[in-house]
């Protein structure tokens, strides 16, 4: 049984990371070597023919990733500095705001409150696609568009149904028993959330956490159509490199995906512990 | 019960009222249409109008915004444009959105009360849209006053700048002008082997295909899929218009046309004898191409090429500069092929439009920056460029144009073939059926007749729609 | 009484206004727009009925999309939800190197859709795709999967479940994680069977966090795009979702009218759907005592 789980695990573990192994070979190689009719598998020092296996390694990839795009001044490194900042205080905004509101679902008695949750759950509903348009005009009367702190407010609000809903759960599970002992001894709501809730939710609210992180970092429809110059996101950065006349840059894109998934890959490893936590009981509920 | 009664009835107010209040409309509309008011939030900044910064001040900045796509044209647009700020001081900004984006941003962009740039360098196909729309500002007058007219090749200005076409009025002044050509592998093409296996198969010597039986006898003959090489590739993706813009160039040479430019009718013509023996052609020369052929964009048949598998490639000249830098002397260029006697080329290539909804000062900077990349010494500059096509005739007939790259004297003749798809303000509905059935033919899932046909009655009905066909 | 009330509105207020405040004046606009014959660009338009949906439901075009994107959804979904279960069953516990497996697992999860299908693009092609190069290898024939019309959708498919499976797993993982351990223990020492403890502790006990799961893949899956644009462009009948259809009546043919209406029906189905699965889990949650 125990074999069988390994084998079941390293299979998928194996066949999931062939393309992102794929990616970094391909972040090595030069132009050339990406398009050629025979795959090039094996990475080695010296000039290769063109109908082997082996390519010769090079950092063309991660060094034109530090030219001037898109006409501007800006190279790679401010759209992800953008993507880090946007995607870093929109995820704490929606976390924290989502885990209060879950708390006050999850709670008390509000009236009405399944309608009030379907409502947060249907402001997911609406293709992107369908919105861009009437949040452009909407942006454009508050004049929040190429800002920074446009892009935030709206991912933010984008997480929210995410958040609430995944957190109502997550709170749900946490017996009452706590608060009610913690209230009796003098404490207020609001600390008894603060202090016995919050803590109890870890693993809740880093789970929440990187999946809001994970769609602000990647989500283009906004990012493109709200920004000129300013705030905009790495996304928008790779979307530009189409329009290459020498042929879309394989290595460039390669090496700039990997590094625009290494923030996210380190928050993750920075709440793993809370990832892999679980939400243990106790003596309270016998 | 009552409960949910309320709801809805509450819900229902509230979508009447922000409906009513909420929606702005751009322009007065003689048919009933609710008041145009600033948008139901709360505290909108009042009446102000021009978005952004007070009018005026807006109206004086010396500077000149130009929006085009992200690509190395646009790089050296802004190069030109740095020159232009040394000789005049009016700063130019070229700002540059991404392709599979740009068209929507634009679109989108011209919904405002005003638009957030001067000039935008727009597709040939978007010119009825902009014009009828009020979007173009109409440079017949001034073009003619300000611009040597008569140094712009004649067929640049007309599917590139002219609305409706044969009119004499213009919205748009050329900026970069492109073709299709065909790039092949004059390495292979000069092998003494190779050319005395083609003499005794084909009985003809091996050269440059001047007809497109030539050329398919050619992709044949280099079609060796065991040795991973290939015949030819040919324009084909779905995503935009390269499958139009490559399949259009061989249904006129057959004699088809998309309908008549007059009348607007298509049956005759899209479905004639024509037009389906060109779709049989095209989808016959495929077969000579790699796998996957059957949806490849500029950037995929570069690549088909560059990495040494093709034979001979279809492709816009703005990338030639680049192939030129892969492949070096292995590459030679020819212009599209004919049949009989008629040869065309896709128009490629984009032209400067100004803005209607800006303030008519800064409508004269941009004015002034045309008029100025238009003159010879603009025109030098620009083909300096990497990627910088002119279309001023007197440069492109004297030697030094022609002796300066491998790939310009292919150019300048094939612009005396250029032809275009329907520039008219329901382009986007003909162009997406167009693609849609004309792929469907090429994919094997109809006949080119059926699909043609279908394409004819699906076209009418968008011109009727849009009162183009009575 | 006063100071309660006002402390629990306190705590969903804010969300509940933000969220009403941006997500009012868009649906309003779709749904009036929805009447109207609006175009992208702006410019007078007037309201003509309701001759928009009366298109919408007499076009094949809508049909094969809504059945497209329904044979899309269900079979994303279902095998993201069994993959990623199966994979969450397999990481529980502890084990050396736990918390690095996890995290490559979830690294398909944290790329941008539009960028890697435009990576995959390179990946699938036919002409220089290193994956029909492996298959050559096999000497298998290659199957083309950016052209060929029966597998376009397969190769989204593909591509979506493996992005989204470590979704489900990190929540089924979260929701395994949480059910307490004295409860195992209380059912080793009835000496149960583990296909029992299975299917009587295990399943029930994470069955709300994995409906929910199932829930937010599913509204996310019915707005799928990015990957269709990318694979195969918003214009091909082999893979036109709803989404896509909608983007190309929008932003290709600029009928932003038209547009709005299938925005519109879009949004009346998935609140359809979401309202059988949100029963649902207030079902299992009352089953298992959670609500007052």
């Amino acid at each position: 049984m125990k074999r069988l789980r390994w084998t079941a695990v390293g299979a998928y573990l194996v066949i999931a990371t062939l393309p992102l192994v794929w990616m970094a070979l391909t972040s090595f190689k030069q132009q050339r070597d990406t398009i050629l009719p025979t795959a090039k598998f094996v990475p080695v020092f010296r000039e290769t023919r063109e109908d082997g296996i082996a390519f010769k390694v090079s950092t063309e990839g991660f060094r034109k990733l530090t030219d001037r795009a898109g006409g501007s001044d800006r190279s790679f490194l401010y759209y992800i500095a953008n993507s880090v900042v946007i995607g870093l205080l929109s995820t704490v905004a929606s976390v924290g705001l989502g885990t209060t509101c879950a708390y006050g679902f999850s709670r008390f008695r509000i009236p009405g409150e399944k309608d009030w949750l379907f409502f947060i759950l249907s402001t997911r509903f609406m293709p992107p696609l369908a919105v861009v348009a009437p949040i452009l005009i909407l942006y454009r009367q508050f004049d929040l568009q190429n800002s920074h702190l446009g892009l935030i407010f709206l991912y933010t609000c984008f997480n929210l149904s995410l958040a609430v809903w995944l957190m109502k759960g997550f709170i749900d599970d946490i017996p009452k028993a706590y608060e009610e002992a913690a209230l009796v001894d003098g404490y207020t709501q609001w600390q008894a959330f603060y202090k016995i809730i919050l803590p109890q939710a870890r693993t809740g609210m880093a789970v929440t956490a990187v999946f809001c992180l994970i769609s602000a970092w990647n989500e283009y429809a906004f990012a493109v159509t709200l920004n000129r110059t300013d705030a905009v996101t790495a996304p928008v950065y790779f979307a530009g490199l189409q329009g290459n006349i020498h042929g879309v840059p394989w290595p460039q894109i390669a090496a700039g995906v990997l590094m625009f998934v290494t923030p996210i890959v380190l928050f993750t490893v920075l709440v793993r512990n809370h990832l892999l936590r679980g939400i243990t009981f106790g003596t309270i509920k016998q | 019960m009552k409960r949910q009664a309320a709801r809805c009835v509450g819900l229902l107010v509230l979508l009447v009222a922000v409906g009513v209040f909420g929606c702005k409309k751009e322009a007065p509309a003689p048919a009933p249409t609710p008041p145009s008011e600033p948008a139901a939030a709360p505290a909108g900044p009042e009446a102000a109008p021009v978005e952004g910064s007070p009018g005026k001040a807006l109206a004086e900045e010396q500077e000149v915004i130009i929006w085009w796509a992200q690509w190395d044209p646009s790089d050296g647009l802004q190069n030109v444009g740095n020159e232009f700020e040394k000789r005049t001081g009016i700063a130019v900004h070229v700002h540059q959105i991404p392709w599979p984006s740009y068209q929507d941003q634009v679109t989108m962009n011209f919904g405002g009360k005003q638009t957030n740039f001067d000039i935008v360098i727009g597709d040939s196909q978007w010119l009825g849209w902009g014009a009828t729309k009020e979007f173009y500002v109409d440079l017949t007058n001034w073009l003619k006053e300000n611009v040597d007219v008569s140094a712009i090749h004649p067929l640049s200005l007309r599917y590139l700048c002219e609305y409706p076409t044969g009119s004499g009025n213009y919205f748009a002044a050329p900026c970069e002008i492109d073709a299709t050509g065909f790039t092949y592998r004059k390495d292979w093409f000069e092998d003494p082997e190779e050319q005395a296996a083609f003499a005794a198969e084909y009985g003809r010597p091996l050269t440059i295909p001047d007809t497109w039986e030539e050329l398919r006898d050619l992709a044949e003959f280099f079609n060796r899929p065991d040795e991973k090489r290939y015949g030819c590739v040919l324009l084909t993706g779905r995503g935009y218009d390269s499958l139009i813009m490559g399949f259009q160039q061989i249904m006129w040479a057959y004699g088809g046309d998309w309908g008549n430019r007059e009348t607007y009718e298509v049956d005759g013509y899209l479905n004639s004898a024509g037009s389906a023996e060109a779709l049989a052609f095209m989808k016959e020369l495929l077969g000579f191409a790699p796998p996957g052929a059957t949806n490849f964009d500029w950037s995929k048949c570069l690549e088909a090429f560059n990495n040494g598998s093709t034979a001979m490639q279809m492709n816009y000249f703005t990338f030639y500069p680049s192939i030129c830098r892969v492949m070096g002397d292995k590459v030679g260029f020819f212009i599209m092929p004919r049949k009989g006697e008629r040869r065309f080329a896709s128009l490629g290539g984009q032209g400067f439009s100004i803005s209607k909804k800006i303030p008519e000062a800064r409508q004269e900077r941009a004015k002034k920056f045309i008029a100025w990349f238009l003159s010879e010494e603009g025109q030098q500059l620009w083909i300096r460029q990497e990627a910088g096509f002119t279309s001023n005739v007197a440069l492109l007939k004297s030697e030094a144009f022609k002796v300066a790259t491998p790939y310009n004297p292919a150019f300048a003749e094939s612009l005396d073939h250029l032809k275009d798809f329907w520039n008219i303000p329901v382009y986007g509905e003909l162009m997406t059926t167009a693609v849609k059935r004309i792929a469907e033919a090429i994919d094997g899932e109809c006949s080119p007749q059926e699909a043609l046909d279908t394409l004819t009655a699906e076209h009418e009905a968008i011109l009727r729609d849009g009162g183009f066909l009575k | 009484m006063g100071k309660s009330r006002f402390l629990k509105y306190g705590f969903v207020a804010p969300v509940l206004v933000v969220l009403i405040a941006l997500n009012v004046f868009p649906l309003c606009y779709n749904v009036v727009l929805g009447f109207s014959n609006a175009e992208l660009s702006g410019g007078p338009w007037q309201f003509v009925g309701a001759r928009n949906y009366a298109r919408i439901f007499s076009q094949p075009q809508y049909v094969a999309a809504i059945r497209l994107t329904a044979v899309f959804v269900f079979c994303a979904v279902t095998a993201e939800l069994l993959l990623g279960f199966a994979l969450a069953m397999g990481l529980r516990g502890r084990f050396p190197a736990r918390p690095v497996v996890l995290t490559i697992l979830l690294v398909p999860m944290m790329l941008s859709p539009a960028v890697m299908g435009l990576y995959w693009h390179m990946i699938l092609n036919g002409h220089y795709g290193v994956l029909n190069q492996v298959i050559a290898l096999a000497h298998l024939p290659q199957p083309q999967w950016l052209t060929d019309p029966s597998l376009k959708l397969a190769s989204i498919l593909l591509i979506d479940i493996w992005m989204w499976t470590p979704f489900m797993m990190l929540i089924a993982l979260a929701g395994l994680n949480a059910i307490p351990q004295y409860v195992y223990e209380a059912a080793a020492i009835d000496r149960a069977r583990p296909w029992t403890v299975f299917r009587r502790i295990t399943l029930p006990m994470c069955a709300p966090l994995l409906v929910l799961a199932v829930l937010l893949r599913t509204t996310d899956a019915l707005k799928q795009f990015d990957l269709v644009m990318a694979i195969t462009g918003a214009n091909d009948s082999a893979t036109q979702t709803l989404s896509a259809l909608l983007y190309q009546t929008t932003f290709r043919t600029y009928k932003v009218g038209l547009g709005a209406a299938y925005a519109c029906v879009v949004l009346v189905v998935v609140i359809a759907l979401a309202s059988v699965f949100v029963r649902y889990i207030d079902h299992i949650q009352q089953r298992q005592g959670k609500q007052a």
